[in-house]
C-alpha cells in the first residue's frame, strides 16, 4: 500500500509531464463526514477539529508534510536559513491567485503571520513567538527575522496550523469578526460554495488552481450526521466515503474493516500526536505529593485500557513525550511507565510514603473528572476507579458537559484529577511545553498547565529545548525534561491515542499527507 | 352577530391573551438558562484549543455577556418586541435567519407526521372499535402497544438497516442528495424520498397513541343514550357510526393532536439526530451544549407561539365538529 501511495504522490508531482501510465481520474463528488458541525470556518482564529477537516481544502500553507516527515512545497517553493538560524528566507510560488482573482504575494505572508496568526490564532503566538518581523524585498520573497533560532517553527507551516489568508480581505478590519470567516477566499484546490447549516458544506473544484491538472475531484461535500450509528450506516451504504477523527466509532470500525470496500488506517495523525492523560491538581487536595502520582502511573494497566476500551488502537505511553518524537530523536523511554501496570510496586510506593489503609482498605479518597467527549472516556474512568481502588485510592467519577468541565478545570482549578487528552503536535515546543511551563499557568486559558506545576529547573530546560539549533544538545535537553517529568508526574500520561480513518477503497490518493484528514485532498480521486 | 365575526373577535381576544403568556415564558426561560454554568465564550474558546483570557473578555464584551443579567434581559426583550431574536454568536448569523432555515425542515417533518399519525390513528382506532373483540381488533391493539413501547431511536436504526442497507430503497440520512444538488421538481422528489423514513419512524409512536385513544373514545360514544335513540329511530349502523359517533369521538383526538404539536418540536430530536434531519430539535439540543442562549430562547419563543396558535386552531375546529360548542 505504501508503495502505491508514494507512486501516487510521485505521479502527482510529475503530472505536468503528463505521465499517462497512472490511473487518476478526474471528476466526481467526494462526500465525507465532518463531525461535529464546525462553529465557524475561520481556521485562522480557531483550531477546532471539524474546521480542520474542511478548511485546508480552501486555504493553503507554505508547506505540507508527507507521512515520512519530508516537507512538500506548497505556497513556498523553497526556504533557506542563515548560519545563526535567525533569518529564514522563503521563496514563494509565482502565479498563485486567490479565489477572487487577486494575486498571492509576500505581503499576504507577512500580514498572515504578523497580524493574524501571531495575534489571534490559538497556537500561532507560540509557533511564531521568535518572529520579530518579516521583510518583503519583492512579491515572491518573505524573510522571517527571529530573536532566537526556532527549529520547531518549520513543522508548523501546514494549511491546518498556519493557513495563509488574503490581506486584501482582512486588512483594516477586526480580524476575529471579519466576514471572511464564513465566506472564505483561499488559494487552495477547492473553492467554498455554501454551508447549509445542519446539513453540509460544499466545496467545488478551483479550475484556476496553480498546479495544472489538480485537483481531480469536481466537488467535496462535508456532511454532518449527528448520530454515530447513522454515520456508520451511511459509510456502509457508500453515501460517505471518508471518515476521520473517530467519526465512525472504533467498535464499528473493526466491523466495517472486514468488508471488501472499506478499509481503516491509523496514518494521517502524526502531526497531531494525541496523548491521553491524567492531570493532577498539584497545589491542593490529595495529589500534592509526587509519590502518589507516581504510584498511580505505576498501577495503571495501559495495555488493558487500549485493548478493552479502544479496541487495540493506541500505544502505551513510555514518557511524557509521544513515541512519534523518536523521528526527531527527542523521545526517551522512562521508568514509572510499566505497560501492564504493577500494583505491587504501586502499593509499595504508597506504603513507603506513609499512606496507611483504613479498615476498608482505603488510603485516600478523590474525585476523578472525565473529559466529556464521548463514551470511551467514561469507560476509561470506570477502569481507573477499579484499578486505583486496588491500591487503596477510592475514586468518585464526575462527568459534566463541556462548558461546566472547562470552567472547573481551567478557570477555577476546582478539581483533583482529570482525565483528558492533549495534542502534542509536530514538536514538543508546540504541544507539550504548554502543559508544564510555569509561564503556562494561565488561569482561564484552556488546555494549558492546569496542574499549576512549577519547576524553575524544568522551565530553564524547556527554554533551551525550544531555542537549541544543535540537534544533539536538543536531544539531551529533552531527555532531562522527560526524566524530571517521570519523577514528578504532574501529569500521568496514559497512552498515545490512535485515531482512525475509515474510508471507502474507491477513494484513492487522499492518504499521503501527514496531515491526514486535515490535508488538501488535491490528489484524491475516485476509482470505481 | 354572525358566526364568522364571532370567531374573528374570539381569535383576536385569544391572541392578546397569548402575549403575556409568551412574555412570561421568555423571562422564565432566560433566567433558567442563565443558571447553567459557563457561557458561549467558554465553549467557543474550549473548542478553539487555547485562547487567552483577554481574548475571552473581548468576546464577552462583543456578545454583551459582560453586562449584568437584568440589562441583558431588557436588551433581549426590547429586541423581541421589534421582532428581532438577536444574534447567534456561535453560528455567526442572526437567530431569525437560522430558525427560519431550520423551521422549514421541522415543519415538513411535523406536518407529514401529524397527518400520517392522526389519519392512520383515527382509521385504525375506528376499525378496532367497529370490530371489537375480533382478531382485527386484537392485531391493531397489539401493533399499537408494540410501536408505543419501542424506543424511537431503535425503530429509526432498524428502518435504516432494513430499508437503506438491505433493501436500498431509501437513503440513510440527510434531507437532500448532496452528490446531485437537484433543482426544481427533482428537488421536491429528492426531499420527499429522504422524508419517508423519518416520518414513518416518528409517526409510529404517535400513531399508537391516537389508535388507542380513538378506539376508547369510539367505545365510550357507543354507550351513550343518543346512540340508543338513533337505533330506535331505525338508523343504519353505518350512519350511526360515521355521522354521529365518529364526529363526537374525534374531539379528544383533536385535542391531543393540538397539545402534541409543541411536543413534536422537542420530541423529534432523536429522529432528527438518527436521520440527520436538519430541524429545530437538533438545533435546540446543540445550542444547549454550546450555551447559545439567544438561539435557544428564540426556539423556545417560536415553539411557545406555535402551541398558542395551534391550540387556538383546535378550539375553532371544535365548533365545527360539534355545533353545540360555541366560541365566546
Amino acid at each position: 500500500m505504501k508503495k502505491v501511495l508514494s507512486s501516487i504522490l510521485m505521479a502527482g508531482s510529475l503530472l505536468l509531464g503528463g505521465a499517462a501510465a497512472h490511473a487518476e481520474k478526474s471528476g466526481g463528488t467526494l462526500s465525507f463526514l465532518v463531525q461535529p458541525e464546525p462553529p465557524t470556518l475561520a481556521s485562522y482564529v480557531s483550531t477546532s477539529g471539524p474546521i480542520g477537516l474542511v478548511m485546508p481544502k480552501v486555504y493553503e500553507g507554505l508547506f505540507d508534510y508527507n507521512n515520512d516527515g519530508t516537507m512538500v512545497p506548497i505556497l513556498a517553493e523553497s526556504y533557506s536559513a542563515s548560519a545563526d538560524g535567525k533569518t529564514v528566507t522563503f521563496n514563494l510560488r509565482k502565479g498563485v491567485k486567490w479565489h477572487d482573482g487577486k494575486p498571492f504575494t509576500s505581503a499576504d505572508v507577512q500580514f498572515t503571520v504578523m497580524e493574524v496568526l501571531k495575534k489571534v490564532h490559538p497556537r500561532g503566538p507560540n509557533s511564531f513567538r521568535e518572529v520579530t518581523s518579516i521583510d518583503t524585498p519583492n512579491d515572491h520573497t518573505a524573510v522571517f527575522n527571529l530573536k532566537k533560532p526556532a527549529p520547531y517553527m518549520m513543522r508548523s507551516f501546514s494549511a491546518y496550523e498556519s493557513p495563509m489568508v488574503p490581506k486584501h480581505l482582512l486588512e483594516g478590519k477586526d480580524i476575529k469578526s471579519a466576514p471572511l470567516a464564513n465566506n472564505p477566499v483561499g488559494t487552495g484546490p477547492f473553492k467554498f460554495v455554501e454551508w447549509k447549516k445542519g446539513q453540509y458544506i460544499r466545496l467545488d473544484k478551483n479550475k484556476d488552481y496553480w498546479k495544472k491538472g489538480l485537483p481531480y475531484l469536481d466537488r467535496i461535500v462535508g456532511r454532518f450526521i449527528p448520530d454515530a450509528s447513522t454515520r456508520t450506516a451511511a459509510m456502509e451504504n457508500g453515501e460517505v466515503l471518508y471518515a476521520a477523527y473517530n467519526a465512525i466509532p472504533n467498535i464499528d470500525a473493526v466491523r466495517l474493516k472486514e468488508r471488501d470496500d472499506i478499509d481503516v488506517t491509523t496514518e494521517g495523525y502524526s502531526m497531531i500526536n494525541p496523548m491521553a492523560l491524567i492531570e493532577f491538581n498539584t497545589k491542593e487536595g490529595p495529589f500534592v505529593d509526587p509519590a502518589i502520582r507516581r504510584a498511580i502511573s505505576v498501577a495503571i494497566d495501559r495495555r488493558f485500557m487500549i485493548d478493552t476500551i479502544f479496541f487495540g488502537y493506541g500505544k502505551p505511553a513510555t514518557s511524557a513525550l509521544s513515541s512519534n518524537f523518536k523521528a526527531t530523536n527527542l523521545h526517551a523511554e522512562m521508568p514509572n511507565y510499566p505497560e501492564k501496570g504493577d500494583k505491587a510496586a504501586a502499593n509499595a510506593i504508597l506504603d513507603k510514603a506513609g499512606y496507611k489503609r483504613d479498615g476498608n482498605g482505603v488510603r485516600l479518597k478523590a474525585v476523578l473528572d472525565l473529559i466529556p467527549y464521548g463514551e470511551d472516556w467514561r469507560r476509561a474512568g470506570e477502569y481507573l476507579k477499579q484499578a486505583l481502588g486496588d491500591i487503596g485510592i477510592q475514586l468518585e467519577l464526575r462527568y459534566e458537559d463541556v462548558p461546566t468541565w472547562l470552567k472547573r478545570v481551567y478557570h477555577r482549578y476546582d478539581f483533583q484529577m482529570n482525565v483528558n487528552y492533549f495534542y502534542q503536535l509536530p514538536d514538543p515546543v508546540l504541544g507539550v511545553h504548554r502543559h508544564y511551563g510555569t509561564d503556562q499557568i494561565r488561569k482561564g486559558t484552556h488546555f494549558v498547565n492546569s496542574s499549576r506545576y512549577s519547576n524553575p529547573k524544568l522551565d530553564a530546560l524547556l527554554d533551551s529545548g525550544a531555542g537549541e539549533p544543535d540537534a544533539a544538545k536538543r536531544t539531551a535537553a529533552y531527555k532531562e525534561i522527560q526524566q524530571i517529568l517521570a519523577d514528578d508526574m504532574p501529569v500521568v500520561n496514559l497512552f498515545e491515542l490512535e485515531f482512525l480513518v475509515v474510508y471507502n477503497t474507491k477513494l484513492k490518493g487522499a492518504y499521503g499527507s501527514a496531515m491526514g484528514a486535515y490535508g488538501s485532498f488535491r490528489e484524491a480521486y475516485l476509482d470505481d | 352577530m354572525t358566526k364568522s365575526t364571532k370567531i374573528f373577535k374570539y381569535v383576536g381576544k385569544r391572541l392578546l391573551q397569548g402575549i403575556p403568556i409568551i412574555l412570561a415564558i421568555v423571562i422564565i426561560n432566560f433566567f433558567l438558562l442563565n443558571l447553567a454554568e459557563g457561557d458561549a465564550v467558554d465553549v467557543l474558546a474550549g473548542e478553539a484549543g487555547s485562547a487567552t483570557p483577554e481574548y475571552m473578555a473581548q468576546l464577552r464584551k462583543k456578545f454583551g455577556l459582560d453586562q449584568p443579567l437584568p440589562v441583558q434581559l431588557m436588551v433581549y426583550l426590547k429586541n423581541v418586541l421589534s421582532l428581532d431574536l438577536g444574534y447567534s454568536f456561535r453560528h455567526d448569523m442572526p437567530v431569525n435567519e437560522l430558525i427560519f432555515d431550520r423551521f422549514a425542515a421541522t415543519g415538513l417533518l411535523m406536518t407529514s407526521t401529524i397527518i400520517l399519525a392522526v389519519g392512520f390513528g383515527i382509521l385504525l382506532g375506528l376499525l378496532a372499535a367497529m370490530r371489537l373483540n375480533t382478531w382485527k381488533d386484537a392485531v391493531i391493539t397489539v401493533f399499537a402497544l408494540i410501536t408505543y413501547a419501542t424506543p424511537l431511536f431503535w425503530v429509526g436504526l432498524m428502518m435504516i438497516v432494513v430499508f437503506s442497507l438491505n433493501l436500498g430503497w431509501f437513503p440513510t440520512s440527510g434531507m437532500t442528495n448532496i452528490a446531485a444538488f437537484y433543482e426544481g421538481w427533482d428537488y421536491v422528489v429528492d426531499v420527499s424520498h429522504h422524508l419517508v423514513l423519518p416520518t414513518i419512524t416518528l409517526s409510529l409512536f404517535y400513531l399508537a397513541l391516537y389508535t388507542r385513544m380513538m378506539r376508547a373514545s369510539m367505545l365510550e360514544q357507543y354507550g351513550q343514550d343518543y346512540v340508543v335513540t338513533a337505533r330506535a329511530k331505525g338508523l343504519t349502523e353505518r350512519r350511526i357510526t360515521y355521522v354521529h359517533v365518529l364526529r363526537n369521538a374525534l374531539l379528544p383526538v383533536v385535542t391531543m393532536a393540538g397539545v402534541q404539536v409543541g411536543a413534536l418540536i422537542g420530541g423529534s430530536v432523536i429522529v432528527e439526530s438518527v436521520f440527520a434531519w436538519p430541524g429545530l430539535g437538533m438545533l435546540a439540543f446543540e445550542s444547549l451544549f454550546a450555551r447559545d442562549l439567544n438561539l435557544l430562547l428564540g426556539i423556545f419563543l417560536l415553539s411557545s407561539m406555535l402551541v398558542v396558535v395551534v391550540n387556538l386552531i383546535v378550539d375553532i375546529i371544535y365548533c365545527f365538529l360539534d355545533p353545540r360548542i360555541e366560541v365566546n
